[in-house]
């Protein structure tokens, strides 16, 4: 059930939190040998807490949309009591004794949570092929990497696992997980979540958002987690005609997988279909803003982790490669980094004057394999890691929102992701363009495996 | 990195804790490719220029 839907049967008494609850761990126990989605599970907290809302729901108290909604947060957002590894082996035995900001609104907001996801060591990295915690599978071809960092609440919202999950956005880290995985994925605008209680790995590119299996969903999931928000939900009859839609001419649509592309350009159509006006732009250099947020990543991680870099043995291969990297470029370069992202940041806020959103690909193909290092694209081969970050690294660096959302399926039966873009904090037009192409493209599918 | 073209290596060996050699040798390559794609850019720096600045740059 979405969480539109469970709100629904709820308050029409058909089912209780208990009842939801409960299907939710029963779906786990059945399927996450087979994901790995999950690195904890709180069965117990979790029906203690959904009796709780039960009885608060019978006496009237309704906290909104998502009380009595089993969640999960990703195994990085603080959760007072409850193990929080980061994915990491330096932090295998670690509990808070406090929760993350996000965790406490969305606990205040009336979510269950039931446990903690997998992701990628530390979230730097987009298999979330853990060597710590083992690889999570992808719910639509378990030989599949589901994405990452977030991999394990893309794994998990598309299963069923849960309604809603957190995810954490450094690089693509939400984004590329909801596109594997045919999710929804929200990076919101820089800072307008919380990050406090979330534990960093780029102090100026991470993002905190919700990964869900619809576009409502993210937005009343964003609305309990936003520091501030304007509570919009798209109406049943979301209505984006005469909304200006960028479509870029450069750079996105280069290299690309073939199905991937005819998927978004179908989806255009869609858009303008329904009566989006389809505006053609040109994007600045976003090779260097891919550049500027690579280094600033590099930088900013290994300052994240300094304490912990002589425990070398501690870390993945892939990881500490970046670690180091990260280590090795200077103060002034890093500097300059963020003198030039200033620049291009200007350069790119100029096209709101033209659109009101960007429609892009969210990632230039569908999942890999588990364990490809390299993916066959415009007839050259490229860095998996590099190719599925490569439209979504430079959006981190600009703090805009990016929504990642489902627009088809290859011939394989994978998902097909299309991210659109907005100027800073206006997640209702993402929202609203976002909710009017779902009910459009009408995609609505069973998750897997079942 | 400077204007010159990096010795990771030397680098590396007087980093606190240092990387290992190997682990340097492994690096470099795509430390070197990073440096050619960045270098062009900073250098096209005015000199006016300020770093980004979070949520300002973002009104």
């Amino acid at each position: 059930m979405t969480i539109v839907e469970a709100a629904a049967a709820l308050r029409a008494k058909q089912v209780s939190t208990r009842e939801l609850t409960d299907e939710s761990l029963e779906r786990i126990a059945r399927l996450n040998p087979r994901l790995n989605a999950f690195i904890t599970v709180v069965a117990e907290s979790a029906r203690i807490r959904a009796s709780e809302l039960d009885s608060e729901l019978a006496r009237g108290v309704d906290r909104g949309p998502l009380h009595g909604i089993p969640i999960a947060h990703k195994d990085l957002v603080l959760t007072k009591g409850v193990l929080t590894t980061a994915g990491s082996k330096l932090f295998a035995d670690f509990v808070p004794d406090h929760d993350a900001e996000v965790a406490a609104k969305l606990s205040d907001a009336g979510a269950v949570l039931i446990g903690k996801t997998g992701l990628h060591e530390l979230a730097y990295g987009i298999t979330s092929n853990n060597p710590h915690y083992g690889a999570v599978h992808n719910p639509w071809d378990t030989e599949r990497i589901p994405g990452g960092s977030s991999g394990g609440s893309g794994a998990a919202v598309a299963a069923g696992l849960v309604a809603m999950a957190t995810g954490t956005d450094t690089g693509g880290s939400i984004r590329i997980p909801a596109s594997f995985c045919g999710v929804v994925g929200l990076k919101p605008t820089f800072d307008r979540v919380s990050r406090r209680g979330v534990l960093p790995l780029g102090c100026t590119l991470d993002h905190v958002g919700p990964m869900t299996r619809t576009v409502r969903d993210a937005a009343i999931s964003f609305n309990a987690m936003a520091k501030h928000s304007s509570s919009y939900v798209p109406p049943a009859d979301a209505d984006i005609r005469g909304l200006r839609i960028g479509l870029p001419s450069n750079f996105y649509f280069d290299r690309l997988d073939l199905e991937t592309g005819g998927a978004v350009r179908a989806a255009v159509q869609i858009a303008a279909a329904i009566g989006g006006r389809i505006v053609d732009v040109r994007v600045p250099d976003m090779d260097a803003l891919n550049t500027i947020g690579r280094l600033l990543l590099l930088v900013e991680a290994s300052v994240a982790l300094r304490p912990y870099l002589h425990r070398r043995a501690d870390f993945g291969a892939d990881v500490l490669a970046l670690l180091d990297q990260g280590h090795l470029i200077s103060t002034a370069d890093y500097i300059d980094a963020q003198r030039l992202r200033r620049i291009y940041a200007r350069e790119f806020s100029r096209l709101w004057t033209q659109v009101d959103c960007v429609l892009t690909p969210m990632t230039p193909m569908a999942a890999p394999r588990i364990g490809q290092t390299t993916v066959p694209l415009g007839g050259t081969s490229e860095d998996t890691r590099l190719a599925c970050t490569r439209f979504a690294r430079a959006i981190n660096a600009l703090g805009i929102p990016a929504l990642s959302m489902p627009c088809g399926f290859t011939k394989a039966g994978l998902p097909i992701g299309l991210q659109i873009l907005a100027a800073p904090n206006q997640e209702d037009t993402l929202f609203r363009a976002g909710a009017a192409l779902e009910d459009a493209l009408n995609l609505t599918v069973l998750p897997k495996p079942d | 990195m400077a204007t010159m073209p990096t010795d990771w290596k030397k680098l590396a060996a007087a980093l606190e804790p240092p990387i290992p050699t190997s682990d340097v040798e492994r690096i470099a390559p795509v430390l070197d490719a990073l440096e050619a794609a960045f270098r062009p850019l900073a250098r096209s720096l005015p000199p006016d220029a300020i770093p980004w600045t979070g949520p300002e740059d973002l009104e």
